[in-house]
This record gives structure tokens, sequence and C-alpha cells, in this order.
């Protein structure tokens, strides 16, 4: 398929993944904004979808560049995590995604793979950006993580490399029904199995999971839902002696 | 004779009713675990690792041991019959055993396997109860700084042996050693990387990672080719197990080659079975004085790779009994295990718990015995299970894990993370990274990590201790010299010759 396409194409493929690396430079920002709509209907705790977006903007905006030139100038205040985030992740995945523009990618799958990798790699080192370093010739908390993220910038950077240097597979086809309900299902398990009880929860999981492949026949995996679940709840309970709710809170109150 | 003693003691603890019975369930779900493709024998030990809380730690570990090298005999049957591998270890045995089951002769070829397999294990456990003892003397020799140079070598020796490009297997084990910094730093106890998670404050689960990325992940990438996966089941009825004497003569000397690879790779830190295998059948192959014959039913090519996985999974033990280092993701998880049991493994667990450790050699010739029982004779069986569609068997796996993971810490949040690493895991398979090396960066984290502070607080932040000390420089300079050899063009493309074996 690779082979059809024009240049033109390649181009708008480009853009697509630069794009992709943009959005990737702001996912813990987004993520958080996300989370924090939470806090509006009162569930769990932490600042409002307001103050994230503010706070972020800034350190996106105006912060980091002003804490680039303070730093220069000397100054020795300390950066917030907002702009350190900016800092440390955003920039430098932003300088990446425009380069990905001027470039020839040879092997997208090594050089999105790499630049993803790099991404989780600066990711940890913001993370333990606010650990103590090295005191004396002992080892702070954040030198080992600081050392072994540095390392995987480096090595991330030649994967990329290597995608655009040598030939290679292109980005390869994702499937979504598979790892939807196969995600949804674990998630509805560790979601349901304190308040419904392992018997609802793992018969519904099972269905869900099947939902996974368009060849499952509803019938027959019912019923083989339905002997699972009757065998994992002597199995587990009573033959294991592992503790676990069997039934749902409501009805055994 | 010391040795003697000490098996005899071995058998002692191996043949009360309760270790035979977990040998035995050992046996058969690893034979299970191999038969059925779509689970790896790591996820089922992850598994399976709850389950063993309730047991006494001899007997726990006897039975994930069991479930090792269990899973590299099943592995070989559904090579054979249905030309796709059980297990990633069988892989080449599929090229030519299948060939062979095509033309009417499954049954000596399933019988040189389960054969090669018996032998190959006799000699690895006489090998782990020989080569015990002196290694955990040299072990005592051994101070941070030297630990923290075995693991190095032990990391480069698994991007030596993994598949694939060099630079994304590193990439792998960094990020594996990143992984494993989540969570409370050991000296200073602050948090690391944990985002006041307080589920994160105790670290990543290691079953949680390896399930996620070798379990789910597995899953949802087999569902993407489609559920119904093609297999061509030898249907006949499967007569005449013995091998004719010609048979008996050609793969003699293909099955002592491959236990002799086997050992010598089993041992190595990073090596194991799968690397076994391959080896061995290039090594056949290149011996061989008429190598077209090979991929048209060769019985070396079922011998000896068949004889290397097994001798392999079990020398694997080695550097765990003695060293405390885990050499391969199973084994890792087995350090899990030993952990959740109040063992900590290393050179003290040979004098400390003679129980467990002669006890776990003793079994594991028990184990071979039991298993060569139950794959020849009853292999009818276990044809029959893979008629089970995957469309069943996949809501069932996925269920199975959930609720191994949820009763590890009966955490619902473990459940949660093990689908995001699964989803992670599926990334990785689509950008061609290997997650074993990911595992094992895992595991060996912390303990590097640990060792490498001592190290350095011993000397007081002298960085050129490592390369003083003549042990650790030799361990450093092999490392050193393996990376170098890898990456040099002629190696390399020897190295791509042994694993593109299996898609011609």
């Amino acid at each position: 398929m690779a082979d059809t396409m024009g240049h033109s194409a390649t181009a708008t493929r480009n853009t697509k993944v630069a794009l992709g690396f943009c959005l990737l430079a702001l996912a813990p920002q987004i993520f958080e904004l996300i989370w924090s709509i939470g806090t509006i209907f009162g569930w769990g705790a932490g600042r409002g979808p307001a103050t994230v977006v503010t706070n972020h903007a800034t350190a996106l905006l105006a912060g980091a560049p002003s804490a680039i030139l303070g730093s220069f100038g000397g100054g020795a205040k300390k950066a917030s995590s907002e702009v350190l985030l900016a800092l440390i992740y955003s920039y430098p995945l932003f300088v990446v995604a425009i380069l990905t523009l001027f470039m020839t990618i040879r092997s997208a799958q090594d050089y999105v793979g790499g630049v993803v990798l790099m991404a989780l790699a600066l990711f940890a080192l913001w993370a333990s950006s606010d650990l103590q370093g090295m005191r004396g010739f002992s080892f702070g908390a954040g030198t080992a993580p600081r050392m072994f993220g540095g390392l995987l910038v480096a090595l991330s950077a030649g994967i990329a490399l290597t995608g655009l240097l040598t030939e290679g597979a292109p980005l390869a086809h994702y499937a979504w029904r598979g790892p939807l309900f196969v995600v949804a299902a674990i998630v509805f398990f560790a979601l349901a199995i304190r308040p419904l009880g392992l018997v609802v929860t793992a018969f519904v999981s099972f269905m869900i999971a099947a939902t996974g492949s368009h060849e499952t026949r509803w019938l027959e995996a019912a019923i083989v839902g339905a002997c699972l679940t009757f065998g994992c709840a002597i199995l587990f309970p009573y033959v294991l002696g592992l503790p676990m709710p069997m039934f749902p809170r409501f009805l055994i109150q | 004779m010391d040795i003697f003693a000490n098996l005899a003691h071995g058998f002692a603890v191996a043949l009360s009713p309760i270790n035979l019975l977990m040998c035995l369930i050992g046996a058969l779900v690893g034979t299970l675990v191999g038969v059925l493709p779509g689970i790896g024998t790591i996820a089922t030990v992850a598994m399976l690792l709850p389950i063993t809380f309730g047991l006494p730690p001899v007997g726990a570990l006897i039975m994930l041991a069991g479930i090792y090298y269990g899973a590299q005999y099943g592995g070989s049957t559904t090579s054979i019959l249905v030309n796709i591998p059980g297990e990633a270890t069988s892989v080449v045995t599929a090229i030519d055993g299948h060939q062979m089951a095509k033309q009417g002769r499954a049954g000596p070829a399933l019988a040189i396997a389960a054969i090669g397999s018996f032998f190959a294990g006799c000699v690895a456990t006489v090998l782990i109860a020989v080569l015990g003892a002196p290694l955990t003397k040299l072990a005592l020799a051994f101070g941070p700084a030297e630990y923290f140079s075995l693991m190095v070598l032990g990391l480069i020796f698994a991007v030596v042996l993994a598949k694939g490009s060099v630079l994304k297997a590193i990439a792998m084990i960094v990020f594996g050693l990143l992984l494993s910094m989540v969570g409370s730093d050991i000296e200073t106890g602050a948090s690391r990387m944990a985002f006041n998670i307080p589920e994160l404050a105790d670290g990543l689960g290691f079953a949680t990672v390896a399930m996620g990325v070798f379990g789910f992940a597995e899953i949802i990438r087999n569902l993407d080719a489609g559920a119904e996966m093609s297999r061509d089941l030898v249907q006949q009825k499967i007569t005449g197990l013995m091998p004719t004497r010609k048979d008996l003569i050609d793969s003699t000397p293909a099955i002592l080659r491959g236990t002799v690879l086997g050992s010598i790779l089993g041992i190595l830190p990073g090596g194991g079975a799968t690397i076994a295998s391959f080896g061995a059948y290039t090594l056949e192959k290149k011996l061989a004085k008429n190598p077209s014959r090979f991929g048209r039913g060769a019985i070396e090519g079922v011998a000896g790779p068949e004889s290397a996985n097994n001798a392999a999974a079990q020398t694997s033990f080695i550097p765990l009994l003695t060293l405390g280092i885990p050499p391969n993701a199973v084994m890792a998880l087995m350090v899990g295990a030993m952990t959740i049991h109040g063992i900590v493994p290393g050179p003290q667990v040979m004098q400390k718990q003679p129980d467990l450790v002669w006890g776990m050699i003793a079994s594991m010739w028990i184990g071979n015995l039991m298993l060569i029982i139950i794959n020849l004779p009853l292999v009818g069986i276990w044809v029959r299970l893979l008629r089970v569609p995957y469309r069943l068997m996949f809501p069932s796996i996925v269920i199975f894990c959930a609720i191994g993971i949820y009763s590890v810490n009966n955490a619902p949040v473990d459940v949660i993370l093990a689908g995001v690493f699964g989803l992670v895991g599926y990334w990785l398979i689509k950008h061609d990274f290997e997650p074993a090396p990911l595992l094992l960066g895992m595991v060996l984290g912390p303990l590097m990590e640990e060792n490498l502070r001592r190290a350095l607080l011993i000397s007081r932040g002298d960085w050129s201790v490592f390369l003083t000390r003549p042990l650790s420089a030799v361990l450093l300079a092999v490392a050193a010299g393996l990376l170098v050899l890898t990456v040099l063009p002629v190696l390399r493309a020897k190295r791509d010759e042994v694993f593109t074996e299996s898609e011609n």
C-alpha cells in the first residue's frame, strides 16, 4: 500500500504524524484537565478545571520562556511544576513535531516508536525532577531515575534516527474492536468486583470481552461464560482460599 | 559424596505426597499452557502466583517450576500436529515436526520430542546439582560492585540474545529500569514518580506488568488477526508412537548436541529456552550432510530444538538459585514467588533452605518422568483441547487473568494498571519492541540501583571501583566485548540468521 502513495500523500502523513506529536506534547496537561472536571461533581480532590487551564496556559506561553531568560540572567528562582513540565516535556516534543514536518520518514514504525518512547523518558525526567539529587558521593532519591531517564532519551533518539536513516516497516495497522472490548472488560471487572461480587462481575466481563471478536456466537458464549463463572466461584474462594466478595453487596445486606 | 547426600535429601522432600501432587499439577498445567496457543508461560506463571499463596513455599515453587518446563513439552505437541507453535520456544519444531506429521509420522515425531526433552531434562537436573554448590561459593565472594557488573552483563546478554534491533532491546531494558523506580525509594523513602497516588507508593507490581504486557497484550494482538486462526490439524489418528531404529540413530547425536547447547544458553543470563531452540535448529542444519532435508521432515530438526529448549528451561534455574539473579522473565517471576513466601533469593538460599533447593531440583527429574507419561499416551486428550475455538478461549483467559491480579493484593487498581500495560504491550508489539527485556530490566532495577549506590558509597564516590576490582572488571569487559561483537556486521548477520529460521 505504501508504494502506491505519491509524494503528496507522504507529506500529508508527515503532517498527521507531527500533529500527533503535538497532541502527545500536551497529553499530560489534557489528562489533568479531564481529571479535574471530576472535581466539579465533587469526585476526588484537586484543582478545578479553570485553575488547571490557566496555570498550564501561562506556563506554556509565558512562564517557560521567562524561566529560560531568568536562568540566563542568573535568577535562582525555583520554577513551578507546570513550568518544568512545559520545559522538560512539552517544548522538546514540539521541537520534534516541527522537525518532523521537514523529514523524510523512511521507517514510520521506528520513528514514531522512538519519539513516543522519548516522550515517556522526558515525562519520567519531569516526574523525578522534584527529587533530591546527589549529596556528596551518595545517591539521592532522584539520581538513578534521572540517570536512566537521560539514557532512555538518548536511546530513543537513536531509534528515531534509525527510522529516518534506514528503510523499514511503515506504521502497523491498529484494530480498535479487540483492544476496546478487552480493556472495557478489564476496567469493568476492576470497578465492579468490590460492589457487585465475583459472580456477576465475572459473567458480565466475560460477555464484554467476548464482544471483542466478531465471530462470537452469543448463546454459546453465554453458556461458556456461565460455566466459567461457576468454576471460578468455586475455585478461587473455596479451593484456593482467596477471600473475595461473591455476590452483590446490596443483596447480602 | 556431598551431591548424592543432597540429592537424596531432595528426593525425600520431593517424594512427599503433597509435593508429588504439586509437581503433577504443575506438569499438567504446563502441558496445557504449552499445548494451547495464545497463552504464554510468563502470563501463566504470573496468573498462578496468587494461587500459590496458600501453599507451603516448597510446593509452590515446585509447581511453578513444573509449569515452566511442562510448557516446553506441551508446545511441541501443538507445533507438530497443528503447525502453529503452542509456545515461542517450539516455533522451530513446527518446521520439520509438522512435515513429519503430514507424512503420517506424527507418532515418531512426538516420541522423539518427548524422549529428547526427557534426556535433556535429566542432564540439566544433574548439572544444576553439580554446579549449584561451587557457584554459590563464588557468589559469596561478590561485593556490591561485582553484583552490579554481573547484572550489567546479564542485561547485555539479554540484548545480544533478543530478537531484532540491539538499540530497541537496550531501550526496553532502560524503560524497564525506569518502571522499577516508580514507588518509594529504598534508602530515603521518598516517593518517586508516584504522583501522590497511594496505590503507586509501593511501586508497580511485577506480576501486574507481566500480565499486562504478556497476557492481555497477546490476547489483543491475537484478536487483530481474527479470532479464528487457521488450524490445519492433522486429523488422522496417531498410530505407532515408537520411532524406528533409524529414527533413533539419526536423532541421538542431535539430542546430545541440543542438550549441550541448551544447557549452556540456559545458564547464561538473558538466555533461556527460546534462543536455545533457535540456536539448536541452526546448528543441526549447519552440521547436516544434506541440509535440504530440513523443512521436509528431518527428525533432527525436531530432536535438537526440543532437547535444547527443555535443557535451557531447567538450567536457567542455576543463576537464580546460586546468585539470586533471574536470567529471564520467567525466572524473574520465580523471584516474585520466592519473595512472596519470604525467601530472599541469593547465595544464602542453598544453605538456609536446603529443602527448597534440593527438593525443587529432585522434583524436576520426577516432573520430567511425569511429563513423558502425560505427553505420550495421553496425547489424544491434548489434541482434543486444540479444537476449543479461540473465540471462547480468549474471554476466559481475560477473566482468569483479572481474577488472578485482583487476588494478589485485593486491589482493583492493579487490574486497571494491568489493562493499561496491556495497551502498552500492544503498542510495543506494533512497533516491534521486544517486551521480555523490559520485564528483565524491571526485575533487576531495584537490585541494580541498590548495589550501584552501595558500591559507590563504599568507594566514597569513586566510579573507578568497577574497574579496579578484578572480578567486576572482567565481568564488565565481557559485557563490553559482547556488545561490540553484536554490533559488528558479520556477527549481526549470523544473529539475524538464527532468528529468521521460522519465517521460511
